[in-house]
């Protein structure tokens, strides 16, 4: 007789919190539940409170894994980005998110991890840590990853410079980049707000883009980076 | 069972009364044992999650018959949680979901009352349900048209239901006896003490090991120390069922003394089959949920038939 084989959670010997800060997480059907609850309801606050309108949600790949870029106004982004998202897809869309911010407290990491599926992004001391776990995901069909290039909300309401690690992720690889823009964010919560304003907000998602043809090199990484910038700032004028 | 019974209730009152002295006691055992220099510093841990188990234990109890059956059908979808992640039938949601489907219908049927009689406890069905969950399992792999595996995965759907949901929602279903008070405090407290018993024979004079190849800490000492302080408490406890003969109360204590180490065992033969250490790490000190209920599930409804046989439960 061949004997059984068991396949015990990895995080079994972890605590709930080491569980929800950790990354990849395991899936849990009762976060799985609250989660989708939670996108349902997030749904219908952004329609309602801010107009979300999204334009554009054809260029959204059907299958495969995907990064989607976006300029970083406000905390609205993320959750406007996760409105486009098909339900059924929001278990595997993971927002990069400040670890040092978003999964600083239990709390925080609660909300994270359970309600917007984030994956805590360390953009101090192991950026190139973090870009590996990005890859390893990207590298599982089916997952999508939403980064944000210029890796701090603006504090002026104009596009920032997009920093390397979309660049060092994406070269040379077959990964679809979609880059994406949202207008009103910065009106309707500025940093430094508690809560946000009543303001319209209009997410335009661009046609996909990959550099697989690109060798590794910094100046390859460089003119991603630029490429991506200006594909963002150029959704953002046509918006207006 | 309810809060204005259970403030009346003297043998609440008394459980409530012992329970506080005996962890006062061992607060105080081991304030002076770590005074005096020894490392008990494990032992605090564990004691410092029965400051909180043992209130919320009472809790439930006093705020009456569907709080504590809420409870124990919390703690078995708890308990089979751990043990479908520890297994990995978690990965397949929908046994784990038609399994965790099947606990909540106990608890209801615990809660309920049966359609044909006025009282409450719907015991034809909490009997009957195993066949029914066991019949849903073994159709999910011919609705989903999957033959590889399967014989492992319905198994384990299978001993999850039973033994970590069924077994162990006997507990519940108790709170419907007429003498509940007794019967739940009395098996709860017990069941605790055959285990700290057969812990503190086994390191004072713990030589023979009981079982080396499933659990190795574990003695016949230690074994033997839990059975004898166990066949001693129902005596001390009469007052919890005071209709009960001196046999009864003999094979009480055997019940709890022996059942509960072999349903120790028992989650250690698992643990060891699947190569993991705990259950879980929801309790200090303790591991996972079924590191702690284990003896339990295996005592409960023993227990329970036992005593339905002698003297119905009503």
């Amino acid at each position: 007789m061949t004997e059984w084989e068991y396949h015990p959670a990895p995080d079994i010997d972890q605590g709930i919190v080491e569980q929800l800060q950790g990354f990849p997480r395991q899936p849990h059907m009762l976060f799985y539940a609250i989660r989708s609850l939670a996108a349902l309801l997030l749904r219908g606050w952004m329609r309602i409170y801010h107009r979300l309108r999204i334009e554009g949600r054809e260029h959204l790949p059907a299958e495969g894994s995907f990064v989607l870029v976006c300029n970083h106004t406000s905390h609205l982004d993320t959750l406007a980005m996760l409105c486009a998202m098909p339900l059924d897809r929001i278990h595997r869309t993971f927002p990069a998110a400040a670890a040092d911010y978003f999964f600083s407290s239990v709390p925080r990491s609660a909300v994270s991890a359970i309600l917007i599926n984030a994956l805590p992004f360390d953009r101090k001391l192991k950026g190139g840590e973090s870009l590996r776990v990005c890859a390893e995901l990207l590298d599982n069909p089916g997952n999508v990853l939403i980064l944000f290039p210029e890796g701090t909300r603006t504090t002026t309401g104009e596009l920032g410079r997009f920093r390397s690690g979309i660049g060092r992720l994406v070269v040379g690889s077959d990964v679809a980049v979609i880059p994406c823009h949202l207008e009103g964010g910065f009106r309707a919560w500025p940093k430094g707000k508690r809560i946000p304003r009543p303001r319209r907000l209009s997410l335009r998602i661009g046609e996909g883009r990959d550099y697989k043809s690109l060798d590794k090199t910094a100046e390859s990484v460089k003119s991603v980076c630029t490429d991506l910038q200006a594909a963002v700032a150029e959704l953002g004028s046509t918006a207006k | 069972m309810s809060i204005s019974a259970a403030i009346g209730n003297d043998i609440y009152l008394t459980y409530f009364a012992i329970v506080a002295g005996i962890l006062a006691f061992a607060g105080l055992v081991l304030g002076t044992l770590s005074f005096l220099g020894k490392n008990v510093a494990p032992i605090w841990a564990t004691y410092r999650s029965w400051l909180i188990m043992a209130p919320l234990v009472l809790g439930a109890i006093f705020l009456g018959r569907e709080v504590f059956i809420a409870g124990v059908t919390l703690l078995a979808l708890v308990g089979f949680k751990e043990f479908a992640r520890a297994t990995g039938l978690y990965n397949d949601w929908w046994l784990t979901g038609l399994v965790y489907l099947s606990i909540v219908t106990l608890g209801v049927a615990s809660t309920m009352p049966d359609p044909r009689l006025d009282h409450p406890g719907w015991y034809g069905l909490f009997t009957a349900l195993p066949a029914y969950v066991i019949a849903a399992i073994a159709l999910v792999p011919i609705i989903r048209n999957r033959a590889k595996g399967q014989l492992q995965q319905i198994a384990l759907a299978i001993v999850g239901f039973l033994y970590f949901g069924w077994m162990f929602s006997h507990l519940g279903f108790l709170a419907n006896a007429t003498h509940a008070y007794g019967y739940l405090l009395y098996l709860i407290l017990a069941v605790e003490i055959n285990d700290v018993a057969a812990f503190t024979f086994g390191k004072l004079f713990g030589r023979h090991k009981l079982r080396e190849n499933i659990s190795p800490n574990k003695t016949i000492e230690g074994s033997l120390g839990a059975i004898l302080v166990s066949a001693v408490i129902p005596f001390l406890l009469w007052f919890s069922f005071p209709h009960f003969e001196p046999w009864h109360l003999v094979l009480t204590g055997l019940i709890v003394g022996i059942g509960g180490q072999v349903g120790d065992l028992v989650i250690s033969y698992i643990k060891r089959d699947i190569g993991i250490k705990d259950m879980g790490t929801v309790i200090q000190g303790h591991g996972g949920i079924l590191d702690r209920v284990d003896s339990m599930i295996f005592v409960a409804p023993i227990f329970f038939h036992v005593i339905r046989w002698i003297h119905g439960i009503r």
